[in-house]
């Protein structure tokens, strides 16, 4: 008699108890995440974004957009202008041949998918004549479209990845051998720049991703990206080297991530346009390097912000190529659009 | 009785030994061929680098405390870049291995200095937790050589794994034992 009312308590506890376990069980279950869609829980400093460098300061734009031509090709990889500004576009195994408006005047087919390709200007020797970078030779087409030469094969540990023209020298840059070959219109290799000397303290040309572009400015210098130093510079024919000018930085001012520039062009006042990768800038320096503007930001030529970060092989971002036509507008080749993108600078 | 059912003559010996022998014999080979046959059906689970996209989710929802999931480097694919994105922030105060300087937050990569200026990164398998930050930093500037993979030498190959189910882009599948990790590979690096 004297327990029965101190035992209904406990029994009541420990039901309240046991109930208490029960549900902080079916909360705690209910609240995983099995699915992965609350993301992975792990603090901020265990995640990666270039956010903060996509965005350019409207007032550094000097350019706006004002065509745009498409390209009928799956995969554009490079690009020149040629007399008259017709658009030369290598990618998949042809060179489409465009009109500035965009109409379709010739397609070339190659054997081999295209790396590089120059057209010779008013500049060269044989105005119209088409020099074609395969991926060890150089192979030359008249302006009607016709093979005229092949030159010989570097071997199978070349990787040409551009091609810049003076008026009577080729000259083709070898990202794989980390060289710069001078030709002459023959296809005769008349010597080669390696942009070492031990005495300047020069490592040669360092490339760790296969973007190695080079042009020739008005100057007579040839202007060769040696993009793992980041950094523009200029040698004469013989390989001396005669400036240099480039720093590594995320800034707007510099050249981002591990190894760029990637591709270059050269406006005719000698202004060096520049194309990075990773974070995809295009912007136009001095012919001294000194920062002038920029053509096209991240956010303009990468409107999905995730791409940048993307490793996934067909969500990666696309490396763009650049031209300069007569009239001074600078095209970019955007793989992602599949078209070349035309830029004309602002009005004051 | 019991003496004649003990004497055993020596054809009846003989009989009885190549018929446990024979025995034994095909009881071995069935053995034999059903192991080596359960070895090579055995699936063990992996993530294909060339689908992950380093989301982080194999550092948290792997059963283990410490994940299965880890980095791994091709060094083949490697620029071995003096400013490695995947080793360093985006905009390091300076080039040196100073903590202030790596983007991994658990120091798991070791830099080494191998002819100016070429330097080699190598995992330190027991530090990386496999969030996959330093995937993403190579795979954005550089060529893409750091990746994930799941190790067995740690994964207890769950029924249903784990990070599987959560993973966003659904690159876990089923390898076989025989050839259990999914190297990234070289696409036309210089």
């Amino acid at each position: 008699m004297n327990q029965q009312p101190s035992s209904r308590p406990v029994g009541m506890l420990v039901a309240t108890l046991v109930g208490a376990v029960f549900a902080s069980g079916l909360v705690a279950a209910w609240r995983i995440d099995w699915w992965g869609e609350q993301g992975n829980g792990l603090s901020p400093r265990f995640g990666y974004s270039l956010e903060a460098y996509r965005r350019v300061d409207p007032a550094l734009v000097g350019y706006d957009e004002v065509d745009r031509v498409p390209v009928a090709l799956r995969e554009a990889r490079t690009m020149a202008v040629g007399p008259e500004d017709r658009l030369y576009v290598a990618g998949d195994l042809c060179i489409l041949c465009l009109s500035p408006s965009g109409n379709k005047l010739a397609t070339i087919a190659l054997e081999e998918e295209p790396q590089c390709v120059a057209v010779g200007g008013a500049g060269h020797a044989f105005p119209g004549r088409m020099y074609v970078g395969l991926k060890d030779r150089v192979e030359v087409y008249g302006p009607e479209g016709k093979r005229v030469a092949h030159w010989e094969s570097q071997g199978p540990k070349a990787l040409f990845t551009s091609i810049a023209l003076a008026e009577h020298d080729v000259y083709v840059a070898n990202a794989r051998g980390r060289v710069v070959l001078r030709y002459d219109l023959q296809g005769k290799l008349l010597g080669q720049i390696d942009g070492r000397d031990p005495d300047k303290d020069l490592r040669g040309f360092i490339i760790p991703s296969p973007y190695f572009d080079l042009a020739m400015a008005p100057d007579g210098l040839l202007r060769v990206v040696n993009p793992g130093m980041h950094r523009i510079e200029a040698y004469t024919a013989e390989g001396h080297l005669e400036q240099k000018w480039g720093k590594a930085t995320v800034g707007i001012e510099g050249f981002c991530g591990c190894c760029n520039p990637a591709h270059i062009a050269l406006l005719d006042d000698g202004s060096v346009v520049t194309a990075e990768k990773g974070l995809p800038r295009v912007k136009v320096y001095s012919s001294e390097g000194q920062f002038v503007c920029v053509v096209a930001g991240p956010e303009m030529l990468c409107p999905t912000a995730t791409i940048t970060e993307e490793t996934r092989t067909e969500h990666k971002m696309k490396v763009h190529d650049v031209a300069v036509d007569s009239q001074g507008r600078i095209l970019v080749l955007d793989p992602s659009t599949q078209s070349v993108r035309v830029f004309q600078k602002k009005r004051q | 009785m019991a003496d004649q059912e003990r004497q055993v003559d020596r054809r009846g010996f003989l009989n009885d030994t190549f018929r446990v022998a024979g025995a034994i014999g095909l009881v071995g080979l069935g053995g034999f061929v059903a192991g080596r046959r359960g070895r090579s059906d055995e699936m063990l689970w992996q993530l294909d680098p060339h689908k992950c996209i380093a989301c982080g989710n194999c550092a948290t929802y792997c059963v283990l405390d410490e994940s299965a999931v880890r980095c791994l480097h091709n060094f083949e694919m490697c620029g071995y870049c003096e400013l490695c994105t995947g080793y360093f922030e985006p905009e390091p105060p300076s080039l040196t291995s100073g903590a202030e300087n790596q983007l991994c937050p658990t120091g798991a990569i070791q830099r080494r200095l191998i002819e100016e200026p070429y330097y080699e990164y190598t995992l330190v398998a027991e530090l990386c937790i496999g969030c996959g930050k330093c995937v993403k930093g190579c795979s954005a500037f550089g060529n893409g050589s750091l990746y994930l993979q799941v190790c067995h030498d740690l994964c207890v190959n769950c029924n249903e794994c784990s990070i599987a189910v959560a993973c966003p882009s659904q690159a876990f599948r089923r390898v076989p034992a025989d050839q259990p990790y999914l190297p990234k590979h070289r696409e036309g690096t210089a």
